[in-house]
């Protein structure tokens, strides 16, 4: 009977060409616009880490005065001072935790073969590989002895590991960091995301860095960070050391905290630790304050979606009501013009609910040829925003989620706008209309 | 004259379709206000001066990895090696970029920081005495560096004792605007104001106070240094092309990265701003059209459904302007009460965003022109059909009864 419907709805739809094709392409362009600004807002907004998402937390410790303003919503700055990271990065609890920041060295072997190029790097712990699931192509992540030790070893990714070794297994081989020599202990995968959740200070679509090297190794190698740096307070700070020990935040910590209870646990040794550290006067506050926020609620905390984003995605679902609106219209229009018909198949013996599900059946076939043209005035779309802006290039595309919900959406606010139409059509007296005949 | 009662009656009577139309109306006003307002600040954030002849300057970063080099010496030959390329005005070492989104702020205080006080901020430049040259920006009072305030020091133990302010900064310092020779503090430092420079903006366009701007006669030479460069006009593409040859020749430990001229730097900067307002445009474009479209396919609808009417009508005696006249005021009735409804939500949605984004107070006018705009394209998009329908003979009226 579906079948017979179709068939219907496409004889319907070529007899009236004109307002069939108007109604496909308000669908089309209403669809086509909604998924340009959808798309991006879904890679924008996506889980970068389904499986962990709910384990892994930033660590926002508040160790500035009582008063003391911040630009986050809570007052609360969002990285460490170097001093409270490394002290949580060396401790027990919880099983893996890392500090880690962002810096960058001239990656080069010594030789004329390679020409030296400067390459984003990051200071972490061992369990940083896998705290965010990084695989491993050769050999594994640098181990606590390492660590302690602050050996010059560190992991590469997949592009680098081309780019030096020409994809060979590395493992053992030598690298130079500026005038240092590190040896590759490890080869991770290319890192494939599309925001950079474990650091959002510097631009949440910016790529991962190729190069990790154990943070131990900071201070000896006295390391200036890439990341921002933000003080608080008068500290004349002209030093090195004096950076270190200073109350600047420029750490990012990360801990995995596989049950609540090991949340609880956590949150129980912050409090103690912040406690202790307010009693020994480091700070003026009457009740030690700290965050734990998960993956998806740091990329909700940090803005990742853009307001410029979130606006255009409210006004593009507007600009959808009104192709509905307009199509609502038309398809009043077009369903009354055929009342007679209609008439006749009543009076044949055609149930309401049979002329009802015809009409449906007639609005969901517009709706799919509207969602499919949609998809391709997506794809328009979302390439003007690629030419437009570089940081979009990774962003703007569609998945496959995307390219489903295209048409289902077309289809479900078809039906919506179709439902009135079919039941006035539905509620025809078969007598008034078999009279004219 | 207008008839306006029986349309209305008979409007009244066939509810639904007017219904549709007047929604679309009203949603395309609020949303096409909104659009049109955001994409208005948009224009005016894009169209800023940023004070500099953005299309002779460009930047680029040195990474230098030779750590026993006296790297304060190589780059003064650097700079004298740049200035003496055939087309460059002027190069020197700066500690951030002008509009490039990366750099350095601090708040100027008129106390030392350590007594606490109130602190205006600045973004501040670190450069010689040719920063002013470099960067194309004049001088409205006072003097430039002399060579010997100068401090060339890869350590920050001295410290400058002179700095320029653009006129806002000045002025948000001493609003009596006598800022020149008066001292201010960089921490703890006190430093003497000796001139007072044009608008100039900071590293970043959407700074509180983008053009609060000071710049520090310190040169700190370091292993990832930006060198700014301007040139003739006309020939920076093809120095920035040779730059690199240039940089490895003069020094070969060392990797350039980040080459870009400023009017593309501020590009980039902005580019989301850019996306957003094409995305603006396009969905106005847009929408307008569907909406014309939508009213004039249930006109059309209409007229089909009227066509023994209208010939009735016009066989009665009704003029061609009659029949037009009719379907424009149902279309004009309909029409206004859309946009009242679409004016009263769009200051809704204005009000909406102001509460809930930073977007500033929508400006009425453009609710009034929007309605106006709305207005006028209804009716054009009526004038079609209703001049097809004024043609309808009235024999067809006759004859199929």
């Amino acid at each position: 009977m579906i079948l017979h419907y179709i068939d219907l709805s496409w004889r319907s739809l070529k007899r009236t060409p004109l307002v069939s094709g108007l109604m496909i392409l308000a669908i089309a362009i209403g669809i086509g616009i909604t998924m340009t600004s959808l798309s991006v807002y879904h890679m924008m907004s996506m889980d970068p880490i389904p499986n962990k998402s709910s384990q892994l937390f930033a660590v926002q410790l508040n160790t500035t005065d009582d008063g003391n303003n911040w630009f986050t919503p809570d007052d609360v700055p969002l990285q460490l001072t170097y001093k409270d990271a490394m002290y949580l990065h060396n401790t027990d609890t919880p099983v893996r935790k890392t500090a880690s920041i962002r810096t960058g060295f001239t990656v080069h072997m010594n030789n004329q073969e390679v020409k030296p190029s400067l390459s984003g790097a990051r200071a972490a712990g061992k369990d940083f590989f896998a705290m965010f699931d990084l695989d491993f192509v050769y050999g594994s992540a640098w181990t606590l002895e390492q660590e302690i030790a602050a050996e010059s070893v560190l992991v590469i990714d997949e592009t680098l590991n081309d780019k030096l070794f020409g994809g060979e297994n590395s493992v053992g081989k030598q690298i130079y960091l500026d005038d240092a020599i590190f040896t590759v202990v490890g080869v991770i995968k290319n890192w494939d995301i599309h925001v950079k959740y474990y650091d959002l200070n510097n631009g949440s679509f910016n790529d991962p860095e190729s190069i990790f090297f154990p943070i131990t190794l900071w201070e000896p190698m006295q390391l200036m960070s890439y990341g921002n740096t933000n003080g608080w307070k008068h500290e004349g700070v002209t030093t090195f050391e004096g950076q270190l020990q200073s109350e600047m935040f420029w750490v990012q910590f990360w801990a995995e905290l596989p049950t609540a209870k090991d949340v609880q646990a956590y949150r129980d040794y912050l409090f103690a630790y912040l406690t202790e550290q307010g009693t020994k006067g480091r700070y003026t506050r009457e009740k030690p304050e700290f965050n734990l926020k998960d993956v998806n609620e740091w990329m909700e905390y940090n803005n990742v979606v853009s307001e410029d984003n979130k606006i255009l995605v409210g006004l593009s679902f507007m600009f959808l009501a009104v192709c509905l609106a307009n199509i609502l219209g038309l398809l009043l229009g077009k369903f009354l013009r055929r009342a007679p018909e209609v008439g006749v198949r009543r009076a044949l013996g055609a149930n309401k609910r049979q002329i009802f599900l015809q009409h449906i059946v007639e609005v969901s076939v517009l709706g799919l040829l509207g969602g499919l043209i949609g998809i391709g005035i997506a794809q328009l779309g979302l390439w003007g925003v690629r030419v437009t802006s570089s940081e979009y290039t990774a962003l703007a595309d569609m998945d496959l989620s995307m390219i489903l919900a295209a048409p289902t959406i077309a289809i479900g606010a078809c039906i919506i706008a179709g439902i009135y139409p079919a039941w006035l059509v539905c509620k025809t007296q078969p007598a008034i209309y078999l009279k004219t005949q | 004259m207008f008839e306006i009662k029986p349309i209305f009656n008979s409007l009244l009577r066939s509810k639904a379709g007017a219904i549709m139309l007047l929604i679309q109306i009203a949603i395309t006003t609020a949303i096409v206000s909104n659009a049109a307002f955001i994409a208005k600040d948009r224009i005016d954030f894009l169209s800023q001066e940023s004070g500099y002849p953005e299309e002779e300057i460009f930047s680029f970063v040195t990474m230098t990895f030779d750590k026993e080099l006296d790297i304060v010496q190589k780059f003064e030959e650097t700079e004298t090696m740049l200035r003496n390329v055939p087309g460059v005005k002027n190069a020197g070492l700066f500690n951030a970029v002008p509009v490039s989104g990366s750099g350095s702020a601090t708040g100027l205080g008129l106390q030392p920081a350590s007594e606490g006080g109130q602190d205006v901020r600045s973004a501040y430049f670190m450069a010689d005495e040719n920063a002013l040259d470099i960067l194309g920006v004049s001088l409205i009072e006072g003097r430039n560096f002399r060579a010997d305030e100068v401090i060339v020091s890869a350590s920050r133990d001295v410290f400058p004792k002179v700095i320029l302010l653009t006129k806002e900064l000045g002025l948000e310092l001493f609003p009596e605007g006598n800022a020149l020779g008066q001292t201010v503090y960089f921490g703890v430092t006190p430093l003497e104001i000796i001139g007072i420079t044009n608008t100039m903006k900071g590293p970043w366009l959407k700074d509180s106070r983008p053009e609060n701007v000071s710049i520090i006669p310190f040169v700190g030479a370091s292993m990832f240094q930006h060198i700014v460069v301007r040139t003739e006009p006309e020939q920076r593409a093809a120095i920035m092309r040779q730059i690199e040859d240039l940089m490895i020749q003069d020094h070969s430990k060392r990797v350039i990265i980040g080459l870009q001229g400023m009017d593309e730097r501020k590009k980039d900067q902005s580019s989301s701003d850019i996306l957003m307002l094409r995305m603006l445009i396009v969905l106005i474009i847009v929408l307008v059209m569907i909406t014309a479209l939508g009213i004039f396919g249930l006109t059309v609808f209409n007229i089909n459904k009227r066509t023994k009417q209208i010939g009735t009508r016009r066989a009665l005696g009704a003029r061609k302007s009659a029949i037009v006249r009719y379907f424009l005021v149902e279309n004009a009735i309909i029409c206004f009460f859309g946009i009242v409804l679409g004016g009263i939500a769009a200051i809704l949605m204005g009000q909406l965003l102001l509460e809930n984004y930073s977007m500033p107070a929508l400006d009425p006018v453009y609710v009034l022109v929007t309605t106006m705009c709305v207005f006028i394209a209804s009716l054009l998009s009526v004038v079609m059909p209703a001049s097809k329908a004024a043609n309808i003979s009235p024999s067809i009226a006759t004859r199929s009864i």
